[in-house]
């Protein structure tokens, strides 16, 4: 009953090539691992160099549809229509691709962000903002048929980092999705175009290449083109992973 | 659409969970393997537990181990696998679990098969384990494999790229019957063996 989902079809092609394959990391595009003032990095990044592999079929297959493990939570987490989390109402268009820009149909997405006062909804969030029972900050969903979804939730406010000397993180949405392939599994942030913190934050600035940052940001649309009460942020994320071989 | 085939876009980075994961995306049952939909899975039900610690020795709270393998058949349910066709229906070979305030994790899945790799080259029976944290920017690989597999990972080519003094860092430790113990230090001395997968490493 293991169906792949549309983007693999077939198998391996009978001469030992896989039908989904993974291109090497870019490097400048990626997060140092030791980030400096972010005192946790140097505590648990390992300090020993990686070991040198190649893919093997481990890394080159993954589960297929990991919400047959992982029950959906849905795609509204600002409560409209019940009782409305306190914030600013945004919907984000969320469209998930591949390395070959191939949409990912029926990926599956987790998200998690802070309420509108910067607070989390979790035991290790012990900071003063207030909670609001009408925010609880998780979903988890999955992509239509041209690797798109649309969530709607409340902007999320920043918050200070405990113990960090004064570094707040600017508003982001946490994201950790799953691509066709143990190698596309991905945990990334989003963040918000025009916020004076985005300049100051460690994690965005542990990237170096200046253009992977600009595509963690998110595109306002003018709201000419956004429903009344909403304003609409625009999103591509790309996981790891693409077809072996273009379709026709 | 043809031509958006062929662009190529670079994967987003990555970046650190953060220390606020919803503990609810780790209690669906996630951390059990052995059954699926209510059908058990085919062979050997194993325990694999284990403590997760930092540099200061301090335990890891909220850390998430991810893992995923092959079937008792040494199969993967992708079409990848050239086996596919044949992999167990009910065991779907991927899991999650999170540590608690004193590191430690628990899963419960099937002793994998030996694989074979795309060339033919056999790996020894082995579970791929992604590690997701509050300070790690990228996620972590690692690989456990078992102290019992018949001398199976002597040729398995992954095993002999940990250099041989690290090699007991990818080796989960057999408790009991069927219960095994992988502890994972992050950094530090006895740091478990992390593996780059930036695609570059000899084939
Ligand atoms: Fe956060």
């Amino acid at each position: 009953m293991a169906k792949a989902r549309s983007g693999g079809a077939g198998g391996a092609d009978g001469l030992g090539r896989a039908v989904i394959t993974v291109g090497p990391y870019d490097e400048p595009s990626q997060s140092t691992p030791v980030v400096e003032g972010y005192r946790q990095t140097a505590l648990r990044a390992p300090a020993e160099p990686l070991i040198e592999r190649p893919f093997t079929l481990s890394e080159l297959t993954g589960p297929d549809r990991p919400e047959r493990r992982l029950a959906l939570l849905g795609t509204d987490l600002a409560g409209y229509g019940v009782e409305r989390a306190l914030g600013q109402l945004i919907e984000v268009r969320l469209r998930v691709l591949d390395e070959g820009g191939a949409p990912l149909s029926g990926a599956l997405v987790e998200m998690w962000q802070a309420n509108a006062a910067g607070r989390y909804i979790h035991p290790n969030d012990d900071d003063h903002a207030p909670v609001d029972p009408h925010f609880h900050g998780a979903a988890r969903m999955t992509a239509d048929a041209s690797g798109c979804l649309s969530i709607r939730t409340i902007k999320p406010g920043a918050y200070p980092v405990p113990g960090s000397g004064r570094w707040w993180r600017p508003p982001h949405i946490h994201f950790s999705l799953w691509g066709r392939v143990w190698m596309s599994r991905l945990v990334t942030q989003m963040f918000f175009p025009g916020e004076p913190l985005n300049g100051q934050d460690r994690i965005l600035h542990a990237v170096p290449d200046a253009d992977a940052r600009e595509r963690l940001i998110c595109r306002p649309r003018s709201p000419v083109d956004c429903p009344d009460d909403t304003l609409v942020f625009d999103h591509d994320i790309v996981v790891r992973g693409r077809r072996a071989t273009p379709v026709a | 659409m043809a031509n958006t085939m062929s662009e190529v876009r670079l994967p987003a980075a990555e970046m650190t969970v953060g220390p606020f994961f919803p503990p609810r995306y780790s209690d669906a049952g996630a951390h059990d393997l052995t059954c699926l939909d209510g059908q058990r899975a085919r062979g050997e039900p194993i325990d694999i537990q284990g403590r997760v610690v930092q540099l200061d020795g301090a335990p890891t709270h909220n850390l998430i181990v991810e893992i995923w393998q092959a079937d008792a058949a040494g199969i993967y349910a992708h079409p990848n696998d050239p086996r596919h066709i044949e992999a167990d229906p009910n065991f779907f070979g991927w899991g999650r679990a999170a540590t608690d305030a004193d590191g430690r994790y628990a899963l419960r899945t099937i002793r994998p098969g030996q694989t074979r790799d795309l060339d033919g080259t056999a790996r020894a029976p082995h579970i791929n384990v992604l590690v997701l944290f509050s300070g790690l920017m990228r996620q972590l690989h690692t690989v456990i494999y078992f102290p019992d597999d018949g001398g199976a990972k002597a040729s398995d080519p992954i095993y002999r790229a940990v250099p041989a003094a690290r090699r007991a860092g990818v080796v989960a430790v057999a408790d009991a019957p069927g219960r095994y113990r992988f502890d994972i230090r992050l950094r530090g001395e006895g740091e478990t063996p992390f593996f780059s997968l930036d695609g570059k490493g000899a084939r």
